[in-house]
């Protein structure tokens, strides 16, 4: 997120606070859920003044929102960028992205269940943003394939969705820091219609 | 559980009937009644008065089988994956004949084919489940578990000289499971058949491969 930052010191320090308080949304959710977390918690975590939240927010639920949008496109954006950068073999290109996926849950245990997890039964509204961040990941799987695929798009979000199902039941054992461990079997997983069993290449991490 | 059709009421007064009949019965009707008020009302909307009436069940007739709508909830989730888990099982029963890929296929049409015909046990399963809270989304999710063994048993571990993980049970069921809650979402219901051979090429290339799924689909 370096590059967007802004130049104003003024602005960035409300930028951070606004950050800050995502985060704490983030962590508490993933914590206690979200039907329990209290604005007075929020604004503890985040040591931001009550009115610094509604300055920012119009509430809870909209934090909330705000918090889960951010995730997920940051985890889009994340996933894309790995994507292109492996542009050699389509499939180099999928496991590429399913590779950083499983990184960023690594990394953001809080954040992964909160969009992963929480949007989905919290307040309505952030269901469908779950919906539409999985709409986003069968596009990205679409644009990735093998040239010549032509998959049905119900193969592709049943692919996406198996996927997620996996990293959820992960998540909610409270093992998302060993999502990368996930990593060959998902890779075989999501290319199997596309290639065969056995042909799947470069599961082997790179790091 | 026809979506249009009364909830059949006990006669009234002196019936005969033994009162544990009588409360066994007003209990599965509560169970139908909320599974049909939510799939009018979604869950947010739906209240314990809509789920009496659709039950023909006073309120306090409701409170001696429930504590709340979420604890009649999650009896009627239960009862309505139990009640998918034993047609498929009854599908599966029928085509014990088969090979592994026969007997998938059977199931899924089987199941595809139950979901069309009862969409308010379809929406409850797989789309109100999701959503109605923390405590239903685990009920959603060992649900989803309840079905892993079903299509896991008798499964190829091994195609084209790769091991077939264990993750793959899940994946492919939960995989089932999303998509067709999306399909419901987006106003698909009563027409999921229609995406037999995609769902069957689905989960037979996670065992078997691209190519031999679908020469198996494609073989009819």
């Amino acid at each position: 997120m370096s590059s967007t930052r802004p130049e104003l010191p003024r602005e960035f320090i409300a930028g951070h606070k606004r950050r800050r308080m995502m985060e704490a949304m983030a962590e508490l959710a993933a914590e206690q859920g979200y039907e329990a977390t209290k604005i007075a918690d929020i604004v503890r975590r985040a040591a931001v003044a009550r009115k610094t939240l509604y300055d920012n927010f119009d509430g809870k639920e909209d934090l909330f929102l705000s918090a889960v949008n951010a995730t997920i496109t940051e985890m889009r954006v994340v996933v894309e960028e790995a994507c292109e950068q492996n542009g050699g073999m389509p499939e180099e290109g999928i496991v590429a992205g399913l590779e950083a996926l499983l990184d960023f849950v690594a990394e953001h245990p809080a954040g992964a269940r909160m969009c992963m997890v929480e949007a989905i039964s919290a307040p309505p509204s952030s269901a469908r943003l779950y919906d539409a961040g999985v709409h986003d990941f069968v596009e990205l799987l679409r644009k990735g394939a093998p040239e010549g695929a032509d998959l049905p798009e119900t193969i592709e979000e049943s692919l996406v969705g198996g996927a997620a199902s996996i990293l959820q039941l992960q998540i909610r054992r409270g093992e998302a820091e060993r999502a990368p461990e996930l990593l060959p079997e998902l890779s075989q997983f999501i290319l199997s219609p596309y290639l065969g069993v056995g042909k799947v290449v470069g599961t082997g991490r790179r790091k | 559980m026809d979506s249009n059709r009364e909830m059949e009421r006990l006669p009234r007064g002196r019936h005969g009937l033994p009162p544990e009949f009588v409360a066994r019965n007003q209990r599965e009707r509560l169970i139908a009644g909320l599974i049909q008020a939510l799939y009018e009302e979604g869950y947010q909307k739906t209240t314990v008065a809509m789920i009496g009436q659709r039950a023909a069940v006073s309120k306090s007739d409701f409170y001696k089988h429930f504590e709340s709508k979420d604890d009649c909830f999650i009896a009627a989730y239960d009862a309505a994956v139990d009640q998918i888990r034993r047609h498929l099982l009854a599908a599966c029963e029928s085509a014990q004949g088969e090979d592994w890929a026969g007997r998938v296929a059977v199931g899924i049409e089987g199941l595809l084919k139950q979901l069309d015909a009862e969409p308010a046990l379809a929406s409850i399963v797989l789309v109100e489940g999701l959503r109605a809270g923390r405590g239903i989304y685990d009920r959603y999710q060992a649900g989803v578990e309840s079905f892993v063994g079903l299509i896991g048993e008798g499964a190829p571990r091994s195609a084209e000289g790769a091991e077939v993980p264990e993750t793959t049970d899940e994946a492919v069921v939960g995989g089932i499971a999303s998509m067709l809650g999306r399909r419901l979402l987006a106003g698909e219901g009563e027409r999921l058949s229609e995406l037999f051979p995609e769902i069957l090429e689905f989960v037979l290339a996670a065992y078997l491969g691209a190519e031999e799924a679908r020469r198996i689909v494609s073989s009819g």
